[in-house]
């Protein structure tokens, strides 16, 4: 690795947090001054923050993906980026329109398509092998594979986007799990000979947005994302997990959010719009704290199942979602290291 | 400590997950003999489909198992508002 590959690792990083850190607050302002505030309804009272963020997160990844292309000459980035750029404009449709229940997940399967179209020009883009510690690599099976590629966007993006209801959940749940990521493809990069750095380095604008907007998205927030900003991330995510080839440790991450969705579909029984859901999980008390829902048919999300050891405040509640994270990532790192380290 | 069940059942999630992906990919995959008859092919598809559906609702049983037990064990002492 020489001294322009060490720049080019840092640029991917700085350049896409710097357009976050200038580009945001003009950007809220722009937002609040047409209107685009929501309540945040976990306080007494609502308090009003600018919604949606997302279209400057997808610019500061867009730029961030940009350098490492030109500058690895890689079309990791153009993959992820198409991908993520499909999720961005479903989430931004639904922001701005509110989709179904059920046509967002659909739609976000074009995101996949999007994705694996790029195989069509490179076919290095992924191999069609899952690698498991211990056991190493499993045989080819690039069909399977590449159906559960396409399926992999819907299903991530979606369960990004459900853990993104308190402030600074989504941006503390980006932030780990993509530092988690980035350890399991630096791992495979420091171990695998010939594996391409621009691999490593296509990881790097995910952590740096997520570093970024968490400024402005933790406790109390002074941003929300929206569908557009959760989906994209959530998209991204899995695209590097596929070009990274650390599937396996990028699933062990976000297993929280994978219980959250389980939990809210098979209590809901299927995909609902959530501002459609008969009865909620969880409730503020008098006394500004939230309290798990006691109805039989309140749907069990991981929150109320939090809430059910004890009511906290928000920014408690979030801090038990961020310790359940990082146990999460521990695992993705042993399990990173246990598949890779020689 | 609260949050300690909770963190269990994580565990197991990601246990499940690892060992049913090992198991699909290299045992379900892989399965028979070279087909040589569209009904020999039919028979194989529809093995492998029942086991994975297998899988799938072995993860979904345990994991609605542990939490409805996980739930029943608090909801009785659940929090709520003293106003």
């Amino acid at each position: 690795m020489g001294l322009a590959d060490v720049g080019l690792l840092l640029l991917s990083f700085i350049v896409p947090f710097l357009i976050l850190i200038f580009g945001l607050p003009p950007f809220l302002r722009l937002l609040t001054r047409m209107g685009k505030v929501s309540d945040d309804v976990h306080k007494r009272p609502p308090s009003k923050v600018p919604e949606p963020a997302g279209p400057m997160l997808f610019a500061a990844a867009l730029v961030g993906e940009a350098l490492v292309a030109a500058g690895f000459h890689s079309w990791i980035p153009v993959a992820v980026m198409l991908g993520a750029g499909v999720a961005f404009l479903v989430g931004l449709t639904d922001d701005l329109f509110v989709l179904g229940g059920k046509a967002k997940p659909l739609l976000l399967l074009l995101a996949g398509f999007a994705f694996v179209g790029v195989i069509a020009i490179r076919p290095d883009l992924y191999q069609p092998v899952l690698t498991f510690p211990i056991l190493g690599d499993t045989a080819p099976h690039s069909i399977i594979y590449t159906v559960l590629a396409v399926v992999a966007f819907p299903v991530v993006a979606n369960a990004f986007n459900m853990m993104d209801a308190f402030n600074g959940e989504i941006s503390w749940f980006a932030l780990l799990t993509s530092l988690a990521l980035l350890v399991g493809v630096v791992l495979h990069a420091a171990y695998t000979s010939g594996f391409s750095l621009a691999r490593v380095a296509a990881t790097l604008p995910l952590v740096a947005v997520a570093a970024g907007f968490l400024i402005f998205n933790r406790y109390p927030s002074r941003a929300f994302d929206g569908d557009s900003g959760s989906l994209m991330l959530g998209a991204m995510f899995a695209g590097l997990a596929i070009t990274g080839g650390v599937e396996i440790a990028a699933i062990i991450a976000i297993v929280p959010a994978i219980l959250n969705s389980f939990y809210t579909l098979s209590s809901i029984r299927g995909f609902v719009e959530r501002r459609k859901m008969l009865s909620r999980p969880t409730y503020i008390g008098g006394d500004g704290l939230l309290y798990p829902s006691t109805e039989p048919n309140a749907p069990n999300t991981l929150i109320r199942l939090i809430l059910l050891g004890g009511a906290l405040s928000e920014k408690d509640l979030v801090k038990s979602i961020i310790y359940l994270t990082v146990v999460a990532c521990l695992f993705s790192f042993a399990i990173s290291a246990l598949t890779w380290v020689q | 400590m609260k949050l300690a069940p909770l963190i269990g059942i994580e565990a197991v999630a990601f246990l499940l997950i690892i060992a049913e992906t090992v198991l699909f990919f290299d045992f379900v995959v892989p399965l028979g003999p070279i087909p040589h008859s569209l009904t020999d092919y039919t028979g194989l598809a529809l093995l492998k489909l029942i086991l994975i559906i297998a899988l799938v609702a072995l993860w979904f049983v345990v994991m609605v198992g542990l939490t409805r037990l996980y739930v029943r064990s608090r909801i009785a002492t659940a929090p709520k508002p003293s106003t």
